[in-house]
């Protein structure tokens, strides 16, 4: 599946964005390091017209001095997903991006038709550290494989320092008790995934979103870490794919186990 | 007519329980857990001594209701407590488990009985299936393929091979087999014709549950027509119904009791779910379609005074034509258990010695 990078104008920011597939559109909101296309991407984009967003700010956007809350920055691609005509369409959030999500389903449920939180970092364990150090560093923080993963370049320096800036303005506290208090009035379908072996997010984290999102869904990923569409991207696009298709209806299996006709 | 207690394991939960199925099972509380499990013997106690023949067990999962998810570990509990009492497996769910496995531990059980054991098998419905992310649509299919494998592992001398639908094995050949020969006196459950149908092919028992008299009977009728078609007559002990009676003083005090039933289940189901839920567990009596109950209650057929009860048994009899009355007594599904000890009393005491010539 081949993506096509793409750019749309909104609320003065110039947007970039990878897309494939046709069908229903998922839009996804990329973690802190920015945007990749992951071998999650692909799987989906069999089924799903897959949007991916670098949000203002990160990678090779300029550097974005002007969005201070997560709210406002959640506001920002509303406009650009209005701007490209998505009235209706799925949303993902991976970790610092699921945040954003859960901003925008909160101020547009009625353009959400389902949200999926991967590894969010909305909600933190106390004195939770983002990654940091060598790419080898990295890799062994946010992935159960390390050794299954395609060497990711070093980052350039100067992205690295404006990503960072922006993330700690936009992350909030570990818990951030007014987003907490809207989740309790969220009526979008959510599904929440967390791996088994996430080293930066607890995974004991899933269960307050469960607590708080009134129908939510809390699916463990076996053994991936924290980038689960990357550890183990055919686990997470077949659960996640159902969940968009059938909402909380997807807990009633539909596999076959005919042997012989 | 012979008498079944079922046993829920009656778990009085210490606070507020939430409202959403599947409950959440941080709400179980272990202890009061343990308290239900000491009583269900004590109370097994009492129901043996007034003399009932069987005490029944079922299979359910996710359920502060019914703390029995594994029948055969409950059974084999109440086995090694009880002295004469028979214990009746109305579990196991056939499509979620190894029939294999199913027909070992039911061998092994019956054996450790001394021949004490009954067997019912059935499909279970979609709320079941979900607990080992079975397709519900495969249930029946696979209920059937699985009910005559675990009759072909109890009764085939010879390691035999299957190749079937849904299940395949290279050899079977089970150790022990049962005690009771050819195997303990087993039931296929269900109302639907698919049910029926096995039953009298295998020449099994059939059992109904918690419907109205001529609704159960339109499904008992059926059964006998069936097993008439393959060439016997089953009699009235290889028809169970299971339901709910209330039994007072007087009629007065069990109509009052029945009023304040709820009226709905406690733990609903989000609409999505229910939906699904509600296309999925179609049912049938006897071939007629009939609305699945999800969310609902389900009915109170015996209610009144010991001399009412009584009555409605002779008329259950006469239409259902079962042998076996399998009851829960008041209040069903409570953990409240004093007002069910009196119950047990009351029936033991004023009713049962009246029905047993019925």
């Amino acid at each position: 599946m081949t993506f096509t990078e793409r750019f749309v104008d909104a609320d003065g920011f110039r947007i970039r964005y990878m897309e494939a597939g046709q069908g229903t559109p998922l839009v996804h909101f990329h973690g802190a390091g920015g945007l990749r296309v992951n071998p999650g991407h692909e799987l989906l984009a069999r089924q799903l017209r897959v949007l991916a967003f670098e949000m203002p700010g990160f990678g090779s956007s300029l550097e974005n001095t002007r969005t201070k809350t997560m709210p406002e920055l959640a506001a920002t691609m509303a406009i650009a997903l209005e701007a490209l005509g998505l009235e209706a369409f799925n949303l993902m959030g991976t970790s610092f991006g699921a945040k954003t999500a859960l901003w925008l389903a909160l101020e547009r449920p009625d353009r959400v038709r389902a949200l999926v939180l991967e590894a969010p970092a909305a909600i933190r364990q106390p004195g939770a550290q983002s990654p940091a150090g060598t790419p080898e560093e990295m890799a062994r923080r946010l992935s159960a494989h390390p050794e299954r993963l395609a060497s990711i370049p070093p980052p350039d320096p100067a992205v690295r320092t404006k990503q960072q800036a922006l993330v700690q303005r936009l992350r909030g506290p570990d818990r951030d008790p007014e987003l907490e208090h809207r989740l309790r009035g969220l009526t979008v379908p959510t599904l929440v995934l967390f791996g088994t072996e996430d080293q930066v997010i607890a995974p004991a984290m899933g269960r307050v979103y469960k607590d708080l999102i009134p129908g939510a869904h809390l699916v463990f990923v076996y053994d991936a870490g924290h980038v689960i569409s990357t550890d183990r991207p055919e686990a997470f696009t077949e659960v996640v794919a159902d969940f968009l298709e059938r909402h909380e209806a997807f807990v009633i299996s539909r596999a076959q186990t005919v042997i012989h006709p | 007519m012979k008498v079944s207690y079922f046993e829920t394991a009656r778990y009085a939960p210490p606070s507020a329980l939430p409202s959403e199925w599947p409950v959440a099972s941080g709400a179980y509380d272990p202890e009061a857990g343990a308290k239900a499990y000491r009583g269900m013997i004590e109370r097994l106690q009492l129901v043996e001594e007034l003399g009932f023949d069987w005490v029944s067990v079922s299979e359910h999962h996710y359920s502060p209701r019914i703390l029995t998810p594994s029948p055969i570990v409950s059974a084999a509990f109440l086995a090694a407590h009880l002295k004469k009492i028979r214990i009746a497996l109305l579990g196991p769910i056939v499509p979620h488990s190894n029939p294999v496995r199913v027909a070992e531990e039911i061998a092994m059980l019956d054996t450790l009985a001394q021949g004490r054991l009954i067997v019912g098998l059935l499909r279970g419905t979609t709320n079941e299936s979900i607990t080992y992310d079975l397709n519900p649509a495969e249930a029946r299919e696979r209920t059937d393929e699985g009910m005559a494998l675990i009759l072909k592992a109890w009764t085939e001398p010879q390691p035999f091979g299957w190749q079937g639908r849904h299940f395949q094995y290279r050899t079977i050949s089970i150790w022990p087999r049962p005690l009771q020969q050819p195997h303990p006196p087993t039931f296929s459950l269900g109302t639907s014709r698919e049910s029926c149908e096995f039953a009298a092919r295998h020449r099994l028992g059939c059992g109904v549950s918690y419907g109205p008299f001529d609704v159960m009977a339109k499904s008992t009728r059926y059964y006998r027509e069936q097993c008439e078609r393959y060439g016997w007559t089953p009699t009235p002990e290889q028809i169970v119904y299971r339901a709910n009676m209330l039994v007072a003083d007087t009629d007065q005090d069990a109509h009052a009791l029945l009023e304040r039933q709820p009226k709905q289940a406690p733990f609903g189901m989000r609409t999505g779910l229910r939906d699904a839920f509600m296309r999925l567990d179609e049912r049938n009596i006897a071939g007629e379609k009939r609305a699945p109950n999800v969310g609902g209650v389900l009915p109170t057929t015996f209610c009144g005074s010991p001399d009412t009860v009584v009555e409605q048994v002779r008329r259950c009899r006469d239409e259902i034509g079962a042998g076996v009355l399998d009851l829960s007594l008041h209040p069903p599904g409570s953990g409240d258990v004093e007002p069910l000890l009196r119950a047990l009393e009351l029936f033991g005491t004023k009713v049962l010695p009246r029905i047993r010539d019925i």
